[in-house]
C-alpha cells in the first residue's frame, strides 16, 4: 500500500519530466536528422573537400563521450564566447551534433545498399541524379534504414538521461530530485526505470508496425 | 541512304591500366538490329554503356541522333529518354508494382497524366505478354517475365534506338525464348537494336549485322551470313568453334 502512495504522489513530477525528455530528444532528432542528411549528401558528393570534412566531423562526434560535449557546450562555449546558453539549448545542441553523426552514416549505409542497378536503370530512362534518388533510390533505402534509424531514436532517448548532469529537469533528473525529498530510492529508480521501458518498447512496436507496412512489394 | 542512328568514332575506355576498349568505330543506321559477339571481357557491354554514358567514354566520340554525348551542351538525360536500355540483371524497381514501373519514367519526364501513362503501359504490357501481371511486384515474377517487363519499362519512354545488355544471361533456360521472341518481334517491327548477347541463334537470325569483339577491338564485322557462314578471322573462328 505504502509503495503505491509513494509513486502515486511522485507521478505528476515524473510525468512531467518524461514530457521533458520526450521534447527535447524530438526536438534533437528533428535537427540530428537534418544534420545526418546533409552529412551523408557531402559524403556521397563528387567534392573530395565536403566529403573529408563531414568524415572529420563523424569521427570526432563518434570519439566524444555525450557527457563530455554537453559540458564543453555549457561551460565551455558560454564561457568562451561569454553566454549563458540555457540547458535545453545545451542538451538539443549536443544530442543533435550527436545523433547527426551516426544517422549520416546510417543514413549512407542504407543509401549504398540499394543495387547500383537501380541507379543504372533510373539514369538510362533519363531521369536526372536527383529524380533517379528521390524516386528510386530514397524509398528502398528508408526501408532498409529504418531498423537502424529507431535504434539511434532509442540511443538518443535514453541519452537525455545524461543530460540531468548540465541541469535540464528530464525523467531521471526529476526522479533524483523526487529522492532527495523523500528518500525513497527504490521506489523511484524502480518507476522511472519501468517508465523508459514502457516507453521505448511502445516506440519499437510503432516502428515494426511501420516496417511491415512499408514491406509491400518486397515480399 | 538511312539515317546513321549511333555512331561510334575511335571509342576508347580505360579503367585505370586497364584498356577495355581501343577505338572502337561502328555506325548503327535507323532500323538495323547489329548484335555484338564476343568472349567475356572483351569489352562489348562496356562499348554498350558508353552509348548512353553509363560509362564515361575517355576518348573517342558517340554520336546519337546527331548529338555528341559527351558535349556539355546536349542534355544526356534528354539523350537518353531516346535510348532505352535493357540489362542483364533485369533491374526493376521492386519497390513498384509493374504498372508503376512502367509509368514512372512517362509521368516523370514527359509530364504524361497517370491515367494516359496507365493505359500506355497495358498497352505495352499486352505487348510483351503479361496482360495479367499489371499489378504484380517484380518479386512475384520469374526472371523471363521480369525481363518482359524491363522491355515494357523502356519502351515506355517512347525511344527510337534499344541497347540490350546481355538480356537473357541471368534467366533459366527455359525462360529464354519468351524473351527472345519479344525481342524478335521489336526488331520486325523496325526499332533500331543494338544487342550484346551469347545467344548465337538469335543473332543469326535476327540480326542485320554481327560485330565480333575481342580484347578491345573489333575484330570482324559483317553479316550473320558472313560471321557465321565463313569468317574471315582466325580469332572468330577459334571463337565460334568453342561456342557453336
Amino acid at each position: 500500500m505504502k509503495f503505491f502512495e509513494i509513486v502515486g504522489s511522485a507521478m505528476p513530477s515524473l510525468l512531467q519530466g518524461l514530457l521533458k525528455t520526450l521534447e527535447i530528444t524530438a526536438v534533437s532528432l528533428v535537427f540530428a536528422t537534418m544534420i545526418g542528411l546533409l552529412l551523408c549528401m557531402m559524403q556521397l558528393s563528387n567534392s573530395k573537400v565536403l566529403g573529408v570534412i563531414a568524415r572529420i566531423y563523424v569521427d570526432c562526434m563518434r570519439g566524444l563521450p555525450v557527457m563530455v560535449l554537453s559540458f564543453f557546450i555549457y561551460f565551455g562555449v558560454a564561457q568562451a564566447l561569454s553566454i549563458r546558453i540555457s540547458s535545453d539549448v545545451a542538451s538539443v545542441m549536443t544530442l543533435a551534433l550527436n545523433a547527426g553523426a551516426y544517422l549520416s552514416e546510417i543514413f549512407r549505409g542504407g543509401i549504398q545498399a540499394v543495387n547500383i542497378g537501380q541507379m543504372e536503370a533510373a539514369r538510362s530512362l533519363g531521369l536526372p541524379y536527383g529524380r533517379a534518388m528521390r524516386k528510386v533510390i530514397l524509398p528502398q533505402a528508408i526501408r532498409i534504414v529504418i531498423p537502424s534509424m529507431v535504434n539511434q531514436f532509442i540511443i538518443t532517448l535514453k541519452d537525455t538521461s545524461i543530460l540531468s548532469i548540465i541541469g535540464m529537469v528530464e525523467l531521471t533528473q526529476s526522479g533524483k530530485l523526487i529522492i532527495a525529498r523523500n528518500f525513497k530510492s527504490f521506489e523511484i529508480w524502480l518507476t522511472v526505470g519501468v517508465i523508459y521501458i514502457v516507453v521505448i518498447t511502445i516506440l519499437s512496436r510503432v516502428s515494426r508496425m511501420i516496417e511491415r507496412r512499408m514491406a509491400v512489394g518486397n515480399r | 541512304m538511312a539515317t546513321v542512328k549511333v555512331e561510334a568514332k575511335n571509342l576508347q575506355k580505360s579503367f585505370g591500366m586497364l584498356d577495355v576498349l581501343q577505338g572502337i568505330d561502328l555506325e548503327v543506321t535507323e532500323g538495323e538490329v547489329v548484335c555484338m559477339i564476343g568472349p567475356s571481357g572483351s569489352g562489348k557491354s562496356t562499348f554498350l554503356r558508353c552509348l548512353n554514358r553509363l560509362e564515361e567514354p575517355t576518348g573517342g566520340q558517340v554520336i546519337v541522333d546527331g548529338f555528341d554525348i559527351m558535349d556539355k551542351k546536349s542534355d544526356i538525360n534528354k539523350i537518353r529518354e531516346n535510348i532505352g536500355m535493357v540489362f542483364q540483371q533485369f533491374n526493376l524497381f521492386p519497390h513498384l508494382s509493374v504498372t508503376e514501373n512502367i509509368m514512372m519514367a512517362p509521368v516523370d519526364r514527359k509530364k504524361m497524366d497517370k491515367a494516359a501513362a496507365a493505359q500506355k503501359a497495358q498497352q505495352l504490357l499486352k505487348k510483351v505478354g503479361l496482360s495479367d501481371k499489371a499489378d504484380a511486384y517484380p518479386a512475384q515474377l520469374s526472371g523471363g517475365q521480369q525481363q518482359r517487363v524491363a522491355i515494357a519499362r523502356a519502351l515506355a519512354m517512347e525511344p527510337d534506338i534499344m541497347l540490350f545488355d546481355e538480356p537473357t544471361s541471368a534467366l533459366d533456360p527455359e525462360m529464354v525464348g519468351e524473351v527472345l521472341a519479344v525481342m524478335q518481334q521489336l526488331a520486325k517491327d523496325g526499332m533500331t537494336m543494338i544487342v550484346v548477347t551469347h545467344e548465337m541463334g538469335f543473332a543469326r537470325e535476327v540480326s542485320d549485322r554481327v560485330v565480333f569483339m575481342d580484347g578491345g577491338v573489333v575484330v570482324e564485322v559483317g553479316t550473320p551470313e558472313e560471321i557465321f557462314g565463313h569468317p574471315r578471322e582466325q580469332r572468330t573462328i577459334d571463337f565460334l568453334n568453342k561456342v557453336l
